[in-house]
């Protein structure tokens, strides 16, 4: 479907994905694709569950922008297109198992701390835990990566998810001044 | 396999040093041909978006790390046209000239084979060629050479906010030497200081290679090739002359590229793993190792970025992502307080974004929650930082080699042993000393320091006048293969504590005019 460059530029500042609905590609940003359910390609229900609720602890806000779906999405990629900062940090794509590492051991250091999993947790007791792994890889926490690069690398996803389009800019009072506005993915 | 027909020069990379390598020997007339692994960009395709801005840079090298510092070779890298320098900052200082000569007034490290003044016409060249905004004069620290060619980059307020803090130290600032126009430059458009160099410049007020040396490439014939990677250097039957290279296309079919000359710039990392997976019976341990030195003295520079926050708008938002201003006052080993031999310098006032590896969000990474919403609405406006680099000392022990694990071609992936120098974490640790100072003395609300890190990835390929200590000659040709030249900053002897493009530009120049004048001799 055309759209005028109004329509355009204000779909691209929305940060805007290609969905597959019912063999239908929409554009959607990652908030309206986990408002309408869009079926996730890589995550499985449990580790979208735990994301976000890692993320939501992380930033508030960050599971109704759709980081879930931002994250599903750019996993979906081919790794050298992958527009996480994981791409930066983690050697060994696909960058799938970095996040299902990351998952499992948040869970099992969640249960072994606390005795219940993470999603489950108190928000008071999420917020402990965070603290307690974004500085330290604690000895409880099961298996690589370490507790703090994967903090890092969700945390940047939060905050990608939030602030790195148009209208994150505008929360913020930061003017965007775009050369190229980046198309209708992101 | 395939053989495509044999051209004069193929060129390994389309980077800072292939792109110029490219240009200067089609102008001559040559036959090239510039292989890329990467995919093509076009300006176009600079989208101003912090996360678009992550697809020029790859998933690629993928390296197994042993040492205690990452090299954050992805991060240090580019992907596609104009490798790393089409998201490159522009920050080009010179080298200084004891950098030349860091064995014999150091005691320590390398010496290069040239000096100084051997390179100062290509960094003079060149500076005309791109266009420098600075004041060499002010620039007090600026080894000889002619002036910029352009005025200084804007100061805004987070540059005179940062500068204050300096002067009242009794700190010098110069403007900063960036190559970034500050006025429209031989048909190229003048900066707007809206930050989104990282995203790379469309408008080509940068200096990146599609704007000036693949474009002047291609428009005197040279093919540019794109989504082919190169796996080997091949050579004749004795070993003593490469034959051309052999690349993987696009469908991942074998193609053999013969050329009477090679030149490999593939970045560092890449460099040197392209010459170890090149080992044939007659040379088993690399091709140009007969030394054993292939792969050794890898370098970067230990980098650590400096944090103020202001209460004011200090429109942290406006400018070049390089900073606006630089400093090298008091540190170097000259000066009798310094703990530690080489140098450091102060990129100032670098135009922020909120998110991304030069964001808001990342320079407090132990905020969350609703502290870091309320960080990120105090930071968008106030946040001040400026980076500063210091010199790393090439120690034999950091090395680059072959993993056993291989990539998706069934090449050997890097296996990389790196830790920065005693002397580099002096250095390192004396610029968190003084950014804490400088931040504080400019009135900050709050200071801190981000972590180290590292920065432009250099070594490996060392050159040197001796064929027993070195890799290359002082022309960046291979000592054991007459008729292979490499190009980027692996050949670098010592880093300097300067930003290297120039330098790789520069020496990629000098290198090219060597090639054209003694072309009888080296494509015979």
């Amino acid at each position: 479907m055309a759209q005028d460059r109004r329509t355009f530029l204000k779909l691209s500042g929305l940060g805007l994905l290609t969905y597959s609905v019912g063999g239908a590609s929409l554009l959607m940003t990652p908030a309206q694709a986990r408002a309408k359910k869009v079926p996730l390609t890589v995550l499985t229900p449990d580790e979208a569950r735990t994301l976000e609720a890692f993320g939501e602890t992380l930033h508030p806000g960050a599971s109704e922008a759709g980081l879930v779906h931002f994250v599903d999405h750019q996993l979906s990629l081919d790794p050298d297109d992958c527009m996480s900062l994981v791409k930066y940090f983690v050697n060994d794509p696909p960058f799938i198992n970095f996040y299902r590492a990351g998952f499992k051991s948040l869970q099992d250091y969640s249960k072994a701390k606390y005795s219940v999993s993470f999603v489950a947790l108190k928000d008071a007791d999420r917020i402990e835990l965070v603290k307690t792994i974004s500085r330290d890889n604690p000895k409880e926490w099961p298996f690589p990566p370490p507790a703090p690069l994967f903090y890092m690398v969700v945390r940047n996803d939060t905050t990608d998810v939030l602030y790195g389009t148009i209208d994150g800019f505008r929360r913020l009072g930061v003017p965007y001044m775009p050369h190229i506005v980046p198309p209708e993915r992101w | 396999m395939q053989y495509d027909e044999e051209v004069d020069v193929v060129i390994v990379g389309s980077g800072a040093a292939g792109s110029v390598f490219a240009a200067k020997l089609a102008q001559k007339g040559k036959r090239v041909k510039v292989l890329e692994s990467g995919p093509a960009w076009t300006e176009k395709d600079l989208y101003s978006s912090p996360i678009w801005a992550r697809r020029l840079r790859g998933a690629s090298p993928q390296l197994d790390e042993k040492g205690k510092q990452h090299i954050y070779a992805r991060l240090n890298s580019g992907r596609g046209t104009g490798g790393a320098a089409l998201h490159h900052y522009g920050v080009w200082p010179r080298f200084q000239v004891e950098d030349f000569k860091r064995k014999s007034l150091m005691g320590t490290g390398l010496d290069w084979p040239i000096e100084y003044k051997d390179i100062r016409m290509a960094y003079d060249a060149v500076q005309e060629e791109v266009g420098i905004s600075g004041d060499a004069k002010a620039e007090v620290w600026r080894p000889p050479g002619a002036p910029y060619p352009l005025p200084p980059v804007h100061v805004f307020k987070q540059g005179e906010k940062i500068a204050a803090g300096f002067e009242s130290l009794g700190l010098r600032v110069s403007p900063i030497p960036i190559a970034v126009l500050s006025r429209p430059y031989k048909g190229r458009n003048a900066c707007v200081y809206d930050g989104w160099c990282d995203a790379g410049c469309p408008i080509g007020a940068l200096a990146n290679p599609l704007a000036i040396y693949l474009a002047e490439a291609t428009k005197n014939g040279a093919v540019v090739q794109t989504d082919s990677h190169v796996t080997r250097v091949l050579t004749d039957k004795k070993g003593k002359r490469a034959s051309g290279v052999e690349y993987k296309d696009k469908g991942g079919a074998t193609r053999v590229q013969p050329a009477k000359v090679v030149v490999v710039a593939a970045s560092t990392v890449e460099t040197i793993r392209t010459l170890l997976n090149s080992s044939a019976d007659q040379h088993p341990a690399g091709l140009g190792n007969s030394s054993g030195l292939l792969g050794h003295y890898l370098m970067a520079h230990p980098a650590v970025v400096a944090y103020g926050l202001f209460d004011d708008d200090i429109q942290n938002y406006l400018g070049a992502s390089g900073g606006q201003l630089f400093s090298q006052d008091k540190t170097a080993k000259a000066e009798k307080a310094h703990p530690a031999s080489g140098r450091r310098h102060w990129e100032i006032a670098l135009a922020l974004k909120p998110v991304d590896i030069q964001g808001l969000a990342i320079s407090r990474p132990e905020l969350f929650g609703v502290d870091l919403e309320r960080f990120m609405q105090r930071a968008a406006r106030g946040l001040a930082a400026m980076t500063s680099l210091s010199e790393d000392e090439p120690v034999k022990q950091n090395r680059l080699v072959l993993s056993s694990k291989k990539d998706k071609y069934g090449m050997r992936l890097a296996e990389v042993h790196y830790n920065i120098s005693p002397n580099g974490l002096a250095l390192y640790a004396q610029s968190k000393q003084d950014g804490m100072q400088i931040f504080k003395a400019a009135g900050t609300r709050e200071t801190w320091m981000g972590p180290l890190h590292a920065q432009h990835i250099a070594g490996g390929t060392v050159m040197g006048s001796d064929a027993k200590s070195s890799v290359t000659d002082a022309n960046g040709r291979l000592h054991d293969v007459a008729n292979v030249f490499l190009g980027g900053g692996s050949v670098f002897p010592t880093l300097s504590h300067a930003n290297s493009t120039y330098t790789i530009h520069a020496l990629a120049w000098r290198s090219a005019r060597y090639m054209a004048e003694n072309w009888n001799e080296i494509a015979k």
